[in-house]
């Protein structure tokens, strides 16, 4: 519906009245800092010099009753409402691609509990990731929830996206690590996830609104697991002759024990990142883990972790490397040494059965590499289960287009290819960074028929569609 | 009208998150814009191309210039290089914001921040030339005057022989902060050395830290030549260190602040806690400490941006208080301004150079 004369005024002060005059803003420069995320699409539009999509009004909630009343307001004149954690997110999930409202979380980040008889920590949604982390440490915990965007990503983000962290094969993912939520619904009634270890009351509402992605509510609180610090971190590094026998170790290591870190490179990481920062030369497929816990047991699990390895031709190298490897873990991640524009890239993480992963990371890494000139495939697994492993394949492209338009055809191209031969062959859409605006077209194709469950969800939750519109296939 | 240097330092911060949860401004405000990374995005507009409005200049004025993202990086980006060219461009353009405007018209007029005529710091009979000078900075003289009276205080107790300058000129660090390192900062920084060489001083005491880092950093960069230069806080512990004070020790638990030019642009963290250790204090650390320090506000964003300034010092205090330790301690004039103006119920705020002098 359009706005005629002074209306987004009359809209603006009703806004105001909940957060405060100082907590809404439509300034031009205010709104530009909220269209661009770390979504490739977003960055080559601006770097190119166009204007990014913006929001109409920021406003920026300091409370769950205000969330509560802003989404009352956003129902009645039909605003899209967009949530912006950090704007970390790497699949244009926060984009405010319909306008409307952006709601910048980060001033919900207090600190609400540290519960040291249940080993929990509570917190506001906005808090940022790293901070929540801070809490924990200064009384002697973790939350062991380490992703390298932990400075970057606020706890609702980490949530909404189903996000991971370098531990995770030991503690869990964040949908593992969550024990309860606050969230507000679209018509503003706010509501709380049941606060009990398990349950058999019925499916877990945590699991329907982690990884909604901002389209079914606004996460405002959540609560979290404590661990206490390990008394040791052991690291050992192998170099596996093929991606065959490293995917074996890893299963076996994975039936018999829980390595907080098990990280494998394909011969194309090892040989450029793992190369460039850790100094090491050799051909192969590198790997790297940490066992940690109790000093003893430890010790233990190291002797079967050597054996297993041997067993499948991995060369010991010894501690120094995943040491290494471990203090430059975000070095990573810094301008200078992540890809940046003008190249083009990706990370199309993916997670299957052992049965299909080895099959799955050859059909990607053709189906990127074969079709599409100039562009490299490079993989490691970083997150282990029993009986599956992820994979996070990028591509890179170092000389993309310059026109956008064509930029944008071939950025897609390069993702439905990657991602359908993934699908093909037993893997997901995605495994740890989310769906959002990147990925939205190929969720029915990931689903089928049971995207109609999310639909409904969708609809009796958000009958009139204000919710992140343009995301999750939604 | 951004350095080649700047342009570059802005296109690598625009994309990256990693600072974020630093920045003192951001975690007061929660806004986006006080990230550096959105900072660098709208300095890497600027530069193709997007004009600079009023309110792209507010957001540039919303940061302390403490470091902490730079300190930060990895790679050695540095946002204030950036954020400080922005308001170089701000003021060219006549974009900056009022209080900005007007705070360099006071700077102009006074040669100081608070717009002050009339030292408040007690300086009778305190000689103008002599082989030590004492720098006491703008805001010891007119805002904190405790804390210079403290310090000639502790130094007359020790012994030591000192000047100080009645009309100390300005160092040019706020100016800088305001304008960025225009062709006038470096006027006022030569204008400065100056007065400091008229003493016929062979060694400068520093008080305040922001000008330490100054005097110690830039003035080399830019040619201009002082005598050898300390800071308070490592001068004094030397003091104590030589048997020249022996202060009274008196059991207390406090937590201490790292001011952040201190902590991180003249990395000096011992000094302030030797003394606290000599006056027989335990020091409880706050988590973020030493070059992790969070800033807790400075004389330039206290008087553009009052209301922000104290959330941010407010900020500081919350970590202060999951300390446990009832008493927080700083020393630099700026935190102490800062600080002291912000005191939850139940607190106390002791700035090192008045405590010292009350107990030697
Ligand atoms: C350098 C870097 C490294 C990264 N490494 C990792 C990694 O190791 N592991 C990993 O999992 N991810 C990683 N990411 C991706 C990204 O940081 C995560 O997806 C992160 O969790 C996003 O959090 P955010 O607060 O920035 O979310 P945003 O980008 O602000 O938002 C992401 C989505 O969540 C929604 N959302 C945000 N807050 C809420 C809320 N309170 N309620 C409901 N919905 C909400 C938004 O609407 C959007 O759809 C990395 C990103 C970067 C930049
Ligand atoms: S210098 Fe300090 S206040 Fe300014 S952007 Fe960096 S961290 Fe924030």
């Amino acid at each position: 519906m359009e706005r005629k004369a002074f209306m987004s005024d009359m809209i603006r002060t009703e806004l105001e009245d909940v957060v405060g005059v100082e907590n809404v803003s439509a300034q031009d420069s205010e709104r530009l800092a909220y269209g661009v995320d770390y979504f490739w699409i977003g960055r080559m539009w601006a770097d190119r010099g166009n204007t990014p999509p913006m929001p109409d009004w920021i406003v920026r909630p300091a409370s769950s009753e205000e969330v509560s009343r802003l989404l009352t307001i956003a129902n009645y004149y039909r605003l899209p409402v967009q949530i912006w954690g950090g704007g970390s997110g790497s699949q244009g999930g926060a984009l405010p691609m319909a306008g409307g409202v952006m709601l910048d979380m980060k001033r919900m980040d207090r600190l609400i509990e540290i519960d040291e008889v249940s080993r929990t920590i509570t917190a506001e949604a906005g808090m940022i990731f790293q901070r929540l982390e801070w809490f924990a440490n200064e009384k002697g915990y973790s939350c062991q929830h380490i992703p390298s965007c932990l400075t970057c990503g606020t706890i609702g983000g980490a949530l909404a996206h189903r996000g991971i962290g370098i531990m995770s094969t030991r503690y869990g993912k964040i949908d593992d690590q969550c024990l309860s939520m606050e969230v507000v619904l679209p018509n503003g009634e706010i509501i709380y996830t049941l606060p009990v270890p398990k349950h058999a009351a019925g499916p877990d509402l945590n699991q329907i609104f982690i990884g909604s992605e901002g389209t079914l509510g606004v996460i405002t609180k959540a609560t979290f697991k404590l661990f206490e610090q390990p008394e040791t971190r052991q690291f050992r590094a192998f170099l596996f002759p093929d991606m065959h026998s490293g995917f074996m170790a890893g299963r076996d290591i994975m039936q018999k024990l829980k390595p907080s870190i098990l990280r494998f490179f394909d011969e194309a990481e090892t040989m450029s990142i793992i190369r460039s920062i850790l100094g090491f030369e050799k051909q192969g497929c590198f790997m790297n883990l940490a066992l940690e816990g109790i000093g003893r047991i430890v010790d233990i699990e190291m002797e079967l972790v050597l054996d297993i390895c041997r067993r499948w031709g991995g060369e010991d190298l010894g501690s120094e490397y995943g040491e290494k490897w471990y203090k430059n873990r975000i070095t990573f991640f810094y301008p200078g040494h992540i890809m940046d524009i003008p190249q083009m890239f990706g990370t199309m993480d993916t997670v299957a059965t052992y049965q299909n992963i080895e099959e799955i990371y050859w059909a990607m890494k053709h189906a990127v590499e074969d079709n599409f000139p100039g562009v490299r495939f490079i993989a490691h697994c970083s997150h282990w289960y029993e009986w599956g492993t992820m994979i996070y394949d990028r591509f890179i492209m170092d000389h993309p287009p310059q026109d956008p338009e064509e930029a944008i055809r071939l950025h897609n191209q390069i993702w439905n290819a990657g991602v359908r031969a993934a699908m093909a062959h037993g893997g997901v859409i995605n495994d740890h960074h989310g769906i959002g605006l990147k990925l939205g077209r190929l969720m029915k194709e990931q689903y089928g028929p049971a995207m109609q469950v999310m639909q409904g969800l969708k609809k009796s939750l958000d009958p009139n569609g204000i919710m992140n519109p343009y995301k999750l296939g939604l | 009208m951004f350095t080649e240097k700047a342009k570059k330092h802005a296109d690598a911060c625009r994309f990256c998150w990693m600072c974020r949860h630093l920045c003192p401004v951001q975690l007061a405000t929660g806004k986006e814009t006080n990230t550096p990374r959105a900072k660098g995005l709208l300095v890497s507009m600027f530069n193709r191309g997007l004009p600079m409005d009023e309110g792209a200049a507010r957001i540039m004025y919303e940061c302390l210039l403490c470091g902490a993202c730079t300190d930060d990086c990895v790679t050695g980006f540095e946002p204030p290089l950036f954020i400080r060219e922005a308001r170089m461009k701000a003021v060219a353009e006549g974009v900056a914001p009022a209080y900005a405007t007007k705070l360099i018209d006071t700077l102009v007029e006074t040669g100081n921040l608070y717009g002050a005529k009339e030292v408040r710091a007690h300086l009778d009979g305190v000689p103008e030339t002599g082989d030590t000078l004492v720098w006491l900075g703008a805001t010891a003289r007119y805002s904190t005057p405790e804390v210079a009276d403290a310090l000639l205080s502790i130094l007359k107790k020790a012994g030591v022989d000192f000047a100080v300058l009645k009309d100390e000129p300005p160092s040019g660090g706020a100016l800088g902060d305001l304008t960025g390192y225009i062709e006038d900062v470096r006027v006022q920084a030569r204008q400065a050395a100056e007065a400091i060489a008229r003493t016929g001083a062979r060694r400068l005491i520093v008080l305040d830290s922001y000008d330490a880092a100054l005097f110690l950093h830039e003035y080399r960069d830019w040619g201009v030549t002082l005598p050898e230069t300390v800071t308070a806080t490592a001068f004094v512990d030397g003091l104590i260190r030589e048997g020249k004070l022996t202060p009274r020790k008196e059991a207390l638990t406090v937590t201490y602040h790292d001011g952040s030019r201190l902590a991180r642009d003249l990395d000096e963290h011992r000094p302030a806690r030797d003394i606290l250790a000599a006056m027989g204090c335990a020091v409880v650390e706050m988590f973020q400490n030493r070059r992790l320090a969070r800033c807790c506000g400075s004389a330039v964003m206290g008087r553009a941006l009052p209301q922000l300034h104290a959330r941010i010092a407010r900020g500081r205090w919350e970590d202060a208080q999951r300390t446990g330790a009832n008493v927080l301690v700083a020393a630099c004039p700026q935190s102490t301004e800062a600080l002291a103006a912000t005191v939850p119920q139940g607190y106390t705020y002791q700035d090192l150079f008045v405590m010292l002098d009350g107990r030697v």
